[in-house]
């Protein structure tokens, strides 16, 4: 059976806060028509997809899953359920926003079948969860935490977000300590980036604000890596933090070029070499869905290099780079071309080599898209 | 022969030339004014863009005059920049006259009096003619007594035109019969004919443009070329319409072209004479000059696999322009690439632009020196067009550099800041006379190299732009003159090199150093740019190391996009050039051309 990620797409959101590029739509209207378009192609892809696979993830992201009603989501699930093999024990997450659940919905939420719970923190500071347009406060965001660990949610994750306008070192820090006070397992710290398109973005051009610089992003990088690191947290990815044994088995499947399968809007699919993706529009969507059982807007049939370099960019952000398995999928072209710089990385500290392992240093994460455009 | 009249039109810039050339050519109905385009002497795009006539051609015209005899009038056009003062000075030895044009708002500029005094020794007639009269801003009674000033006429001899509204034309024509003098020469004599342009023609190879003045030419005729000896048959011979039109023969006095077979220009070379094999002439006509570059530049390839693309098209330019040179040189910093010799600024840029146009290609220029004469201590003599061929300061016993004569033709009031600016750039003060009590016309002599850059935008920027400037190359003198080098991380690019005044070292590598660190992006390691004379560190800045460089997310739909935006990363990087472990964007080598005050 071929181990296959599913990703499923809630793009409605109570608001759009500014510094979010996510399809996602503030309005409630299309909220069922867009679950029988979702059930559509759910049935529609399983028809030629389903045989010989099994389904070893689910994620709900958005948008914000959370903000839907819990049978909602259970429906969704179930109808998944049918359609495909989905693993036992199965890792199924939920984006949810804080401000949006209460204890009684997560308890609801945990019997639709939903075993992870990552919440959209961003921050434990008034100001900055203001300046972030968030709904929530500081308290609500640890409360939801509480709520879920309460509801019987062991396996939760926390988003958090650095490097805002104006943001000291101290309050960044707090706001870390706060995290790792809590009942979690995993933490997804981001670096803001300015994303085209965004309000943020408009402000930045506007000068109302100002963007920290590339030495300061990269302190405070540096130190949460330290911290978490010290607080017991294993570094995964470039902005990926977990317990041992709770890292995300969802997230990992991209990074480990394992297959995946999506639904809903903007969702992005890769099997058997070909990646697609659906339209961000959740009208032309659904009109589609209903015509045609699914939609494509947009695919790409990916070659031998271009794979190859996807799997090196990836594994190298992710957990690691194995030059063994690198060989056995694709020869040993990269190593013999990037032997030397690989050398020279190692020897300046930017990476590390294992048995044939290689992983970046702390440093190589902070570097990782400069690395990945000196290999050849 | 008493009825043909050659003649040229010697003007500034924008003072009119073309539409008074068009102006002659639709009322000698040798165009209608439908096949008029504007400007219509300057066909190639990049001409008509700047608004200068590059390379000269000729036209021929029949005109019936007041006296009811049909006159030939020969208009030769003449390049407007000092790059090509030696084609503007063969272009004038086929002529009997010139129309001097002056602009009735700018006044006499110094390309003005330039030309005129090359056509004054070449002992052409003068017509003058103040053009755009009619503009508001004409000043009509200040320009005619600076026309006086200068060539001694009577004012009432002035023509008075606007080309535009074809005010004048008739009047100037009646000035061409009756004023210029009809061609002197022996139809007997053994065949001289002189060359005053070449170009080149993809199907029929080189066709001279030529002045007959002696002698005849006739169609298949063995004719020899004195400049190199070799013979050919002449295998069209014609005259200039709007396009050729073929003829038997070319008589004295006659102004056409002639194609023989030739594969390129540097066979027909502007100056040199044309007579027959048999019962030639003895000798050639005198002013032939071999013409040497003023400026020399690198030439590189954006991306080193376009080297023999380069090299094509550098092998096919130079079949139209004999007045490019360039050999084979490698720099550690660029690469394989040529060292080209160009005429001046304008002739470098034009061929830059041509080759990046017509021949699709991506082109990193290397700051432009002049060549310099290195006299070493063992008596050896060196001539550098690269400053990376300097050898030891320990070897050398001097240096010399070219130096110019320069004419800067100013209104009165900015003579004081253009002396300023003249210092600045190590310019001899010489003299200065008066047009008129507003306009003064000062002599400087200057080394090339302090003038070949910006030395004209600044002269423009403190006249308002009312200065004018034209130069004459006088010959070599000792200077003070080092080798600048730029590192980055010790290692030296060689293609940042330059020959510089020791006076101005200092100042010129620390603009560079700092010019250079906005220009470098942030590596992964520091980065040291320093200038350095021989061993002698003078100044340094540094590029911090880049800290952090990574896109916070990349999920299932980020994947896409990634490794696109990695590609294109990859792309990027793989134009810049490398010195060390050192990337260079290509701007970098453009930008010291640029230094800020």
């Amino acid at each position: 059976m071929k181990k296959t990620a599913c990703y499923v797409h809630i793009p409605f959101c109570d608001h759009k806060c500014i510094y979010c590029d996510f399809y996602s739509i503030i309005t409630s209207d299309n909220i069922s028509n867009y679950l029988n378009a979702i059930k559509k192609e759910i049935e529609y892809y399983s028809n030629i997809y389903s045989i010989d696979r099994e389904l070893f993830t689910v994620y709900f992201g958005g948008g914000t899953p959370s903000l839907m009603n819990p049978a909602y989501i259970k429906e969704i699930i179930n109808h998944i359920k049918n359609k495909f093999n989905v693993s036992v024990n199965a890792e199924i997450t939920l984006e949810t926003n804080p401000g949006t659940v209460d204890l009684n919905k997560f308890i609801e939420f945990k019997k639709a079948g939903i075993n992870r719970i990552s919440v959209g923190i961003q921050s434990f500071d008034k100001e900055e969860l203001k300046f972030l347009t968030r709904i929530h406060d500081s308290e609500t965001a640890a409360d939801t935490i509480n709520k879920a660990k309460q509801a019987g949610f062991e396996n939760i994750s926390l988003d958090l977000i650095f490097n805002l306008p104006g943001q000291t070192k101290e309050k960044w820090m707090y706001n870390l300590q706060r995290a790792v006070e809590l009942p979690i397992k995993h933490i997804s710290a981001y670096s803001l980036i300015l994303e085209k398109g965004t309000i943020l973005n408009k402000m930045v051009i506007d000068g109302k604000v100002k963007m920290q610089d590339e030495d300061y992003d990269a302190e405070l990088y540096e130190e949460t890596i330290d911290f978490l690191t010290a607080s017991g947290f294993n570094q995964y990815e470039v902005s990926n933090f977990a317990l041992p044994g709770y890292e995300c088995i969802h997230n990992k499947a991209y990074w480990d070029y394992s297959e995946y399968l999506s639904f809903g809007t903007s969702a992005h699919s890769f099997l058997n070499n070909k990646r697609w993706w659906n339209y961000s529009s959740l009208k032309f969507y659904i009109a589609a869905v209903e015509k045609m059982n699914y939609v494509v807007a947009g695919s790409e049939e990916l070659s031998h290099e271009q794979m190859m370099e996807e799997y090196v960019m990836l594994a190298l952000r992710g957990e690691g780079l194995h030059l063994d398995k690198l060989e056995n999928l694709f020869g040993n072209e990269w190593k013999n071309s990037n032997n030397e710089y690989i050398s020279d990385l190692i020897k300046k500290g930017f990476i590390t080599k294992k048995n044939n392992f290689l992983k970046f240093t702390s440093k190589g994460y902070a570097l990782c898209d400069e690395i990945l455009s000196n290999m050849s | 022969m008493k009825n043909i009249r050659n003649f040229c039109i010697i003007a500034h810039i924008d003072h009119g030339k073309s539409t008074i050339a068009d102006g002659l050519l639709e009322m000698t109905h040798t165009v209608t004014q439908r096949e008029l385009k504007s400007q219509l002497l300057d066909d190639m795009d990049l001409e008509r863009e700047r608004g200068i006539t590059i390379k000269s051609h000729a036209i021929k015209m029949k005109y019936i005059a007041s006296d009811k005899q049909e006159y030939i009038l020969n208009l030769i056009d003449t390049p407007g920049h000092v790059d090509f003062s030696y084609e503007v000075s063969r272009s004038l030895a086929a002529c009997e006259g010139a129309i001097l044009i002056v602009d009735a708002a700018q006044g006499v500029e110094a390309q003005t009096i330039s030309n005129l005094y090359l056509a004054i020794d070449a002992g052409l007639e003068i017509i003058p003619v103040i053009n755009k009269i009619d503009l508001p801003s004409a000043m009509v009674d200040v320009v005619k007594n600076q026309i006086i000033d200068l060539i001694g006429c009577e004012a009432d001899s002035i023509i008075l035109a606007s080309a535009k509204e074809r005010k004048g034309i008739s009047e100037l024509l009646e000035a061409i019969v009756k004023l210029v003098p009809a061609p002197k020469g022996d139809p007997e004599a053994p065949l001289q004919a002189l060359i005053f342009d070449s170009v080149f023609d993809a199907y029929r190879g080189a066709i001279a443009y030529v002045r007959v003045f002696n002698g005849v030419l006739r169609e298949r005729d063995q004719i020899k070329f004195f400049v190199h000896g070799n013979e050919y048959m002449a295998e069209e011979i014609g005259v200039l319409g709007l396009k050729k039109i073929k003829t038997k023969i070319l008589e004295t006095g006659d102004v056409g072209y002639l194609i023989s077979g030739i594969k390129d220009v540097h066979d027909t070379k502007v100056g040199d004479t044309i007579t027959h094999v048999r019962n030639g002439a003895l000798k050639p006509l005198p002013g032939y000059k071999e013409i040497k570059p003023m400026v020399y530049s690198g030439l590189y390839p954006s991306s080193s696999d376009d080297y023999e693309d380069l090299r094509d098209a550098l092998d096919k330019f130079i079949l139209n322009d004999s007045a490019l040179i360039f050999t084979p040189e490698t720099s550690a910093a660029l690469g394989f690439g040529f060292r080209c010799g160009f005429l001046g600024m304008l002739h470098m840029e034009i061929v830059q632009e041509r080759l990046e146009r017509e021949f699709n290609l991506s082109i990193v220029t290397t700051l432009p020196n002049v060549e310099y004469e290195v006299y070493k201590k063992n008596g050896e003599k060196l001539t550098i067009d690269n400053p990376a061929d300097l050898p030891d300061v320990g070897a050398i016993d001097r240096i010399e550099e070219p130096y110019v004569k320069a004419q800067i033709v100013t209104p009165s009031e900015y003579v004081g800041s253009i002396m300023k600016l003249a210092m600045e750039k190590r310019g001899v003060y010489k003299n200065t006379t008066y047009i008129d009590p507003t306009k003064a016309d000062a002599e400087f002599e200057f080394p090339l190299s302090e003038i070949i850059f910006d030395f004209f935008d600044k002269l423009k920027s403190i006249s308002r732009g009312y200065a004018s400037l034209d130069y004459e190359y006088i010959g070599y003198r000792e200077s003070e003159l080092v080798k600048l080098d730029i590192m980055f991380n010790g290692d030296t690019v060689d293609a940042l090199s330059i020959i510089v005044h020791k006076s101005k070292a200092f100042d010129y590598g620390r603009k560079v150093c700092t010019k250079l660190k906005d220009l470098i992006p942030r590596q992964m390691f520091e980065i040291a740019i320093q200038a350095a004379i021989g061993n002698k560190v003078i100044s340094r800045t540094t590029v911090k190391a880049m800290r952090k460089n990574v896109l916070a997310k990349c999920y299932g739909g980020d994947i896409t996009r990634k490794r696109k935006l990695l590609e294109k990363q990859k792309e990027g990087k793989k134009r810049m050039k490398q010195v060390g472990n050192v990337e260079i964007p290509q701007e970098a080598f453009l930008a010291v051309l640029q230094l800020d005050d």
